[in-house]
């Protein structure tokens, strides 16, 4: 049975929402002033060095503080970590090859995507393994890193450990390039929806309209994550 | 009579001629004979002839400040005199007076006259020993923390003159560190922080070899990047690391606080070519440190040329800047890429 109407899902909670547009805010001044600490003599954003600086360190704390709250959300609250955010067997059996053929090919061809969100399974199985890498392993190392060089010279036992200052700032620096080269692709996969602007209303109001016949068995409207 | 005066007059001819002559014949040696022995002299008058034969005043000589001295000091009761600095440094005494500290502290309050070196032969550790005889380190972390972003870091990194004077000429200076050896075993005490390395450590490390020896290795006197590299990739080095200070060549005694020091880009920009000048000073027997050049840039190596020393914003590798844009470059790939397939392919998805 198909038909054309749309069905509103309440896809993103609040909580997550706030979450996700305060990371979004504190990532983004991140990049900005971060660009300006490692290329002062290029980048002037924010008036002075001095204010660059206290600026990052205050949006790693806010963005730090936020990916512990996220954590703590859906470990302990939400209880839904694992089921979002692990990839199942079959996602990567049969799922991660199904939603690339999509991307890279069905895509191009107006075929609907294989993946159809609900609030127990948001994610595509492509999207589940890069948000697993960034929130398990970029965001932790980024931050880890920013605190440690936040604080090198109570620090400096740990900062020897890892190797010294330089392979620190190299860390911090380098996992901030892949964390903005994520961002470029979270934009632009975040336009592919019925109108560039349909997968962002969601993050903003909570409700993703989806068609009926994309989601036939497996909606349950007003459903809370 | 005449006789009598012309006898007298011939007398006091020769103690007039003698006495120079006395004098003249007291060199350093001889005031160190007594004044290197503090059980014979005091400690308050105790001269270490090591560390005093090599500063810039030895080569004067005990007598030119001391010019009232005779071979029979102390016995003749006299006390000695003392030249003046302002006698050679009146214009140093002028630039010093006008500054705050003028009223607080005189010459001999920071300087000992028989252990004063120039400011490339001393480690930015002693600029700051002198400073801290007044300047409790608690409380200027305390002081400087109200607007320096990690204030003790940048106070250990740095020696005071570099920012509260015009010194200039301001360079990086690596000095060796090592762990300091645990009282009961004698091995490197881990968990303790690092302490400069002082002459005896090293020299046992050279296994009397000349110290420069742990890092420049082929002897030329100068260090490369490649002989950097190898010191601290070197294991045997582990309880040694190269820590790096901005220290001025040529001092001033303006002291005060100036305007263009709150600025941070004063330091953390990239391009000042002091900020490629770097050297390693080693520690010489007598107290003194010998600086070797560090080849042009070497502070600026991605992992191993100074693994401890980053000035953000001023030493920034390119190398880790080319492979950031490259990450950033992928991550444009998909935008990219997709995007225009996407655009060229609009019709099939009405």
């Amino acid at each position: 049975m198909t038909t054309h109407s749309s069905k509103r899902v309440y896809l993103q909670p609040t909580p997550v929402r706030i979450w996700h547009w305060l990371n979004a805010l504190g990532i983004v001044t991140l990049g900005l002033s971060g660009a300006q600490i490692r290329f002062p003599e290029y980048i002037n954003l924010f008036g002075s060095y001095k204010a660059a600086i206290e600026l990052h360190n205050t949006a790693g704390i806010l963005v730090a503080l936020s990916f512990t709250f996220w954590f703590f959300y859906y470990t302990c609250i939400a209880r839904k970590m694992t089921q979002l955010y692990v990839p199942s067997s079959d996602d990567l059996r049969h799922g991660l090859l199904r939603q690339s053929v999509y991307y890279f090919f069905n895509y191009f061809r107006g075929k609907p995507s294989p993946h159809h969100p609900t609030p127990d399974n948001k994610f595509n199985p492509l999207q589940k393994s890069a948000y697993l890498a960034i929130m398990f392993v970029l965001m932790p190392l980024v931050s880890l890193s920013g605190i440690l060089l936040m604080n090198i010279a109570p620090l400096r036992e740990i900062v020897l450990l890892i190797g010294g200052l330089k392979i620190l700032v190299g860390i911090h620096f380098l996992l901030s390039c892949a964390m903005f080269a994520f961002l470029f692709t979270h934009l632009y996969l975040a336009t592919l929806g019925k109108t560039p602007l349909a997968y962002f209303k969601p993050m903003w109001n909570g409700w993703e309209e989806i068609d009926e016949h994309e989601s036939e068995t497996t909606l349950e409207s007003g459903h809370h994550g | 009579m005449g006789r009598k005066i012309g006898f007298l007059s011939l007398g006091l001819a020769a103690l007039w001629l003698a006495a120079p002559v006395e004098t003249a014949a007291m060199d350093d040696e001889s005031c160190v004979s007594c004044h290197a022995d503090a059980g014979m002299v005091g400690d308050a008058y105790v001269i270490d002839p090591l560390r005093y034969d090599t500063t810039a005043h030895a080569g004067l000589g005990c007598v030119a400040c001391h010019e009232s001295v005779t071979w029979d000091h102390p016995d003749d009761g006299q006390p000695l005199s003392r030249a003046g600095c302002l006698d050679c440094h009146q214009d140093i005494y002028e630039e010093y007076a006008q500054s705050g500290h003028a009223q607080y502290a005189d010459c001999g309050d920071c300087h000992n006259p028989h252990l004063v070196r120039g400011p490339t032969t001393i480690s930015g550790h002693d600029m700051n020993r002198n400073c801290a005889v007044c300047h409790e380190t608690s409380g200027l972390v305390r002081s400087h923390g109200s607007w320096l972003p990690q204030a003790a870091l940048h106070l250990e990194m740095l020696p005071c003159i570099s920012c509260h004077s015009g010194s200039e000429n301001i360079v990086i200076s690596l000095y060796l560190t090592r762990r300091p050896l645990h009282p009961d075993s004698g091995a490197p005490a881990r968990g303790l922080p690092f302490e400069l390395a002082g002459y005896e450590d090293l020299k046992l490390l050279s296994e009397q070899e000349k110290i420069s020896s742990l890092i420049d290795t082929d002897g030329d006197g100068f260090i490369s990047l490649a002989e950097l590299r190898s010191f601290n990739r070197n294991r045997d080095n582990r309880n040694l690391r190269l820590k790096g200070m901005l220290t001025p060549e040529i001092v001033t005694h303006d002291f005060g606080i100036l305007a263009n020091r709150w600025d941070c880009t004063f330091c953390h920009a990239s391009g000042p070519g002091a900020m490629q000048t770097s050297f390693v000073a080693f520690p010489r027997q007598d107290g003194s440190f010998e600086r070797l050049a560090v080849e042009k840039g070497a502070v600026l190596d991605v992992l191993y040329g100074t693994p401890d020393f980053y000035i953000v914003g001023a030493t920034r590798s390119a190398t880790l800047n080319y492979i950031g844009l490259a990450i950033l470059a992928a991550g444009l790939i998909m935008p990219v890429g997709h995007g225009t397939l996407r655009f060229l392919t609009r019709k099939n998805r009405r």
